[in-house]
């Protein structure tokens, strides 16, 4: 059975759309992958529906000089919660402002979103990720007032790569006795540097994030770690041994995700530690793809398992 | 951390007055645990509200003997589709009248359910129960007309050792090239006789399903095989080496359920042989919560989670 018969049908038309050269190229060429997306994400940004979300950029003390982060605030009354969405792009491309997850969360959950803008791989290493991430957090809790959020309702939260630094934030911030986070969103996360499962041996097509182009993010992302036996859980969240005393997590992918499997076990051995888990995987979907056919009925579902999961927590 | 503490707070009261003796009296003394479990569903049914579903019991010819079946009628033009229902009950309790689930599937999908009340161990071994659920099979695919039933909108389903009885079918139902399957409905089904993943070995309660009245139940159920590597897959569908060529599947389970490993281990793999497979795992909800406190929003959303699922498959 091959790769474009296991998506859903809904689906299959936007693997022909989707830009093969940017995916090979974030593994290749870097600055290639990252002005070809500017050119996609803009095409994405002209063609959003109005909102009454009002979107502001401005820049943040960082660990290493100032962090460019983008504010998401809803017409919705103060004090509301907070997320700080943490954008994808295997580590290495995407911009703060990933518009549509940024107003899709302002918008149904009536929380204001912070989305930084980390420093990313080859020029930086996870470190530097990781600690744009926490350093972004902790301004979201020292100025939730200013913001008009609820400091006791912050979660964090992202996509792909920005999944996977929810992951790894959550495990450094409660080691490093960061703010109190109320819930983890997980979608799709990018956890395991290693694809050593089914599901990462068996997504290859060009056309979708793919094993080849993975383990070669990863390899920029890590470093001198990659391919080591000891890689830093807050790089590879799936390293982690200890997964006690985490924020409550929801945790969603599609079957023919590369991920699909290394999410699931997090997953599980998030419930085996006692961590609050909810997991939700989808037939037929593959990677980011609610995000290029949002009206397929599966994309629809799955989109509003996440938005749901988030409204319910921060309630 | 408590089991109690893992618990989703709107539903851990429960465990308080889940019978134990019940479950303690089903690894022990089935006639006794199958007296308690009928006078119970007796209450149960006496306490449902009024519903256009209408119950017929009847006999069909079976592999042994003359076989019951309950057949739930929703009001609505045929043709319907049509789901086979296995009720749960460790495989040694457990009735076909199982009305509170039976009637919300047959309104909330608008589709014909036949019910059927299978031999149970320790009288009958695991060859009679799936015997007589592929004879129920066969008998609805057969009188499709007369029950309104479109043969191409077929399922199979259940909860516990039913959803246990419906993945063994649909093992079975491939292997002897039995009629087409639309979708096979998983609910937290009872598929592992060994337990031997973390969920199978967490501190639990005797209130609710646990290891230890969980073994004595398969040890009755699978007779002489027990403990032996020859347990069959239609019998223990965790047992099966090749899941090809199943039906599309819809996997549901409480994050606080002995199952719920085993359960998400054999998502897996069936995502893994290329069926379409829905997978949800519920936060802090136990085996058979969400019909014990129906009315609870979580207890409400997990009932919605399989629903929704099958009224795609085959509304």
């Amino acid at each position: 059975m091959s790769f474009t018969d296991r998506v859903d049908p809904e689906l299959v038309p936007a693997l022909d759309l989707f830009p093969a050269e940017m995916i090979t190229a974030i593994g290749d060429d870097p600055p290639a992958a990252r002005a070809m997306l500017e050119g996609l994400m803009q095409a994405m940004l002209e063609a959003l529906p109005p909102t009454e979300v009002s979107i502001e950029e401005r820049v943040i003390p960082g660990p290493d000089g100032d962090i460019p982060i983008a504010i998401y605030q809803p017409p919705a009354p103060a004090p509301r919660p907070g997320l700080l969405m943490i954008h994808g792009g295997g580590y290495i491309v995407g911009t703060a402002r990933e518009d549509m997850n940024g107003i899709g969360y302002a918008e149904h959950v009536g929380c204001t979103v912070v989305s930084v803008d980390y420093r990313m791989a080859p020029e930086f290493t996870y470190k530097a990720s990781v600690a744009d991430c926490f350093a972004g957090l902790n301004w979201m809790v020292d100025n939730a007032a200013e913001l008009g959020i609820d400091a006791s309702r912050v979660a964090i939260g992202g996509g792909s790569a920005g999944g996977g630094l929810s992951a790894s934030l959550a495990l450094y911030n409660r080691d490093h006795q960061g703010p109190d986070v109320a819930f983890q969103l997980l979608v799709y996360p990018m956890l395991d540097d290693t694809h050593e499962t089914p599901s990462g041996y068996e997504v290859t097509h060009p056309n979708v994030w793919n094993r080849d182009v993975s383990l070669k993010a990863w390899k920029m992302y890590l470093g001198d770690e990659y391919g080591r036996d000891k890689v830093s859980p807050y790089a590879a969240a799936a390293r982690a041994t200890d997964l006690s005393g985490l924020p409550p997590a929801f945790v969603t992918v599609g079957t023919e995700d590369l991920f699909r499997d290394e999410d699931i076990n997090y997953a599980q051995r998030l419930m085996a530690a006692g961590v609050p888990t909810q997991l939700e995987v989808h037939p037929g979907m593959f990677h980011g793809g609610e995000g290029f056919v949002p009206q397929a009925a599966v994309s629809q579902r799955m989109r509003m398992g996440y938005l749901n999961a988030l409204k319910r927590a921060l309630g | 951390m408590s089991f109690y503490d893992k618990l989703d707070p709107e539903i851990a009261h429960a465990i308080h007055f889940m019978p134990a003796e019940r479950y303690i009296a089903v690894g022990d003394d089935p006639p006794k645990a199958r007296a308690m479990t009928i006078a119970q569903n007796l209450e149960m049914r006496a306490s449902l509200p009024p519903t256009d579903v209408t119950i017929e019991e009847r006999m069909i010819p079976g592999p042994a003997g003359e076989l019951p079946l309950v057949i739930y009628q929703p009001p609505g033009p045929a043709p319907r589709g049509g789901l086979l229902w296995m009720h749960g009950g460790g495989y040694i309790v457990g009735v076909a009248r199982d009305d509170a689930r039976c009637i919300e599937i047959a309104e909330y999908v608008g589709s014909t359910v036949l019910s059927v009340d299978y031999r149970l161990a320790p009288e009958a071994t695991y060859t009679d129960s799936i015997a007589d659920c592929f004879a129920a099979l066969t008998w609805l695919v057969d009188n499709t007309a007369a029950l309104g039933v479109d043969p191409g909108r077929i399922a199979i389903g259940g909860g516990s050792a039913g959803g246990g009885l419906t993945a063994g079918l649909a093992l079975y139902n491939r292997d002897q090239q039995g009629p087409e399957l639309a979708y096979q409905l998983l609910i937290y089904p009872m598929i592992d006789d060994k337990h031997d993943t973390p969920s199978g070995r967490e501190d639990t309660c005797p209130t609710i399903w646990n290891r230890d009245v969980s073994f004595k139940a398969w040890r009755m159920y699978l007779g002489e095989d027990y403990g032996s590597d020859n347990v069959s897959p239609y019998a223990a569908a965790a047992r099966a080496t090749d899941l090809t060529g199943l039906p599309p599947a819809l996997m549901i389970v409480g994050a606080q359920d002995l199952f719920r490993d085993e359960n998400i281990d054999y998502a897996q793999r069936l995502m893994a042989a290329g069926i379409p497979t829905d997978l949800l795992v519920y936060a802090g909800m136990f085996h058979g919560v969400e019909l014990a406190v129906p009315d609870a929003t979580p207890s409400k959303r997990m009932r919605e989670g399989y629903l929704s699922g099958l009224k795609r498959a085959i509304g």
